[in-house]
């Protein structure tokens, strides 16, 4: 049998499994919205743990992450460096929000903000920003998939086919069982990628160089610009520190401000399951290093992939691994696309709907559901669509994509620990914020010492907010009880 | 310790991580040589924060425990 069979055959069984897993989970859940929005809030810690580490382990850490660490070797480290710096302050935020999630009935980020400071544009807002961020994740996600599925089968499936098989699988469990499905299934696919990525990172290294220590040696002695912190920019040339130093702070601000994330929030059991979860998530950031360790077996490796997102599928197919490592590593690569994949499509139904469309006409819980349901088709559409591309820029976009989910951390904390804080000051400071991080992002020519775009947002919008809300009137106490106690 | 000193330090650690994985901190720690556990030493620092953050993580956790049993309200 030729060897892009066994593959196709292989990865066929593991998207039946995770299909028959996600339909299966559905089967537990009520038909209400806090049901398919918030799984009842009944997550225990073992699904918290794969729910938020696989959603944060996209196409982008399993595809990028070795890309970055091949082509721009040390500049890869602020992705190490971020997530357990995002994670932490949730572990005081998250009970925070989840308390005043019960109280309330909240289900997504934007009604506890606007929980706080009522405006139904302040929601819309929130739910179009989210829109924008998430439709060019999705489609980076779709992308992957396609990418992994068209290279380790010769071609024989190729990017459109391959998509849409792995993401109609996705959209058939999304639809039917919405967040308990997302739960089970990323618990699954979570365990895959650890596992995958752990064994061939510690394999490759060793059967090209002898071991880490000995691929590293060999590194520095013949490429030692590329380890040389912080590394490269795409292409080649140093990379700058403001650069490297604001990337991680505004992927660390932005990182639990993902609706998809922070939205797992209001998933969890109680508090502990909570704060278990954050306290474990940086093990899950520490599965980067044999992630990157594969992207630097690719450094001195003869001949290179077509572009440096492709060295993970291009290292495995020219080591000649047995057909079924192969197949086992693209089910790993599905899995790492599709668990945050689901999470987005998920989360951006549930918050247009809840956020968006709900605020301005009266739906009844089973319109609502079905509503989300459709937005789920239409997203799923609008991304497949956009994946087909060769050329479309959606790196640049995503990168972007950063920069306006940062700006939802102010009215965020604002909502939690500032009693002064008013409707108009969070609404100053997140359009001048969201304008400020595009106007940069559109020149970066301008941007001082070379800072990501989503920091001098920031920058803008901190200030907004606070001086705005201190020229406004003060929200009554009455109000305030409510939310501190 | 009492809870909110553990809260305190928990956050300084965090912060201190922030420092030192970052400009300027970053400086004295950013070089590929000399490699720790085979790794460039740059990866290696940052991955040790991260392991510490685990660590300290995991005994506030211990203590907000011991602080919630003790007077029943959560914190």
């Amino acid at each position: 049998m030729e060897q892009w069979v066994v593959v196709t055959i292989i990865i066929t069984a593991y998207l039946g499994l995770t299909l028959t897993i996600g339909l299966l989970a559905g089967r537990k859940q009520s038909d209400s919205v806090a049901g398919y929005v918030a799984a009842d809030r009944s997550f225990g810690l073992l699904v918290m743990y794969f729910v938020t580490g696989a959603s944060v382990f996209s196409a982008f850490a399993f595809l990028g992450g070795p890309g970055w660490a091949y082509s721009r070797g040390a500049a890869a480290f602020y992705i190490l460096a971020y997530g357990a710096l995002g994670m932490a302050p949730f572990y005081w935020i998250g009970p925070r929000v989840a308390k005043l999630g019960r109280r309330h009935g909240y289900v997504t980020q934007a009604q506890l903000i606007t929980g706080r400071f009522p405006s139904r544009n302040l929601s819309g807002l929130i739910a179009l920003l989210s829109l924008i961020a998430f439709v060019p994740y999705v489609t980076l996600q779709m992308r992957g998939a396609g990418i992994v599925i068209e290279a380790v089968t010769d071609g024989n499936v190729p990017i459109w086919l391959g998509s849409a098989v792995a993401y109609g699988i996705v959209i058939a469990y999304v639809l039917s069982a919405g967040a308990m499905a997302v739960g089970w299934t990323n618990t699954f696919q979570g365990i895959f990628m650890v596992v995958i990525a752990w064994s061939l990172g510690l394999y490759l290294p060793n059967a090209l160089y002898g071991g880490i220590g000995e691929m590293f040696t060999q590194i520095v002695a013949e490429r030692p610009e590329l380890l040389d912190p912080p590394g490269l920019t795409a292409t080649g040339e140093p990379w700058s520190w403001g650069a490297y130093s604001t990337f991680i702070l505004v992927s660390a601000v932005g990182l639990m401000m993902w609706p998809h994330l922070f939205m797992k929030a209001f998933t969890a059991k109680d508090d502990d399951t909570l704060r278990r979860t954050v306290i474990l998530f940086p093990t899950f950031q520490l599965f980067l290093i044999p992630v990157f360790l594969i992207g630097f077996s690719g450094v001195l490796f003869p001949g290179s992939p077509p572009s440096s997102d492709f060295i993970l599928p291009f290292m495995i197919l020219e080591t000649e691994l047995p057909a079924l490592v192969v197949g086992l590593f693209c089910a790993g690569a599905l899995s790492a696309s599709m668990s945050t994949g689901d999470a987005l499509l998920h989360a951006s139904a549930s918050v247009v709907v809840e956020d968006g469309v709900q605020q301005f006409v009266d739906l009844d819980e089973r319109s609502q559901r079905r509503l989300m349901q459709g937005l789920v088709l239409l997203t799923g559409a609008t991304a497949y669509i956009f994946a087909q591309d060769p050329d479309s820029s959606l790196v640049l976009l995503l990168a972007s994509a950063y920069g306006i989910i940062a700006q939802f951390a102010p009215p965020v904390v604002a909502a939690l620990y500032w009693r002064r804080a008013t409707t108009s000051g969070v609404i100053a400071g997140l359009i001048a914020g969201a304008a400020t991080a595009f106007i940069f992002w559109q020149n970066p020519q301008f941007k001082p010492f070379d800072m990501h775009e989503g920091i001098v947002g920031l920058l803008v919008h901190i200030p907004v907010l606070v001086i705005v809300s201190l020229a406004t009137e003060p929200q009554s106490d009455e109000h305030l009880d409510t939310f501190f106690e | 310790m009492n809870l909110k000193t553990a809260r305190v330090l928990a956050g300084v650690y965090h912060l201190a991580m922030l420092y030192f994985v970052t400009w300027p901190g970053i400086l004295p720690f950013a070089k590929s040589e000399p490699l720790v556990l085979g790794l460039p030493f740059t990866m290696a620092w940052i991955a040790a924060w991260i392991a510490g953050s685990v660590v300290v993580l995991a005994l506030l956790d211990r203590i907000e425990k011991k602080y919630r049993t003790t007077d029943g309200g959560d914190a």
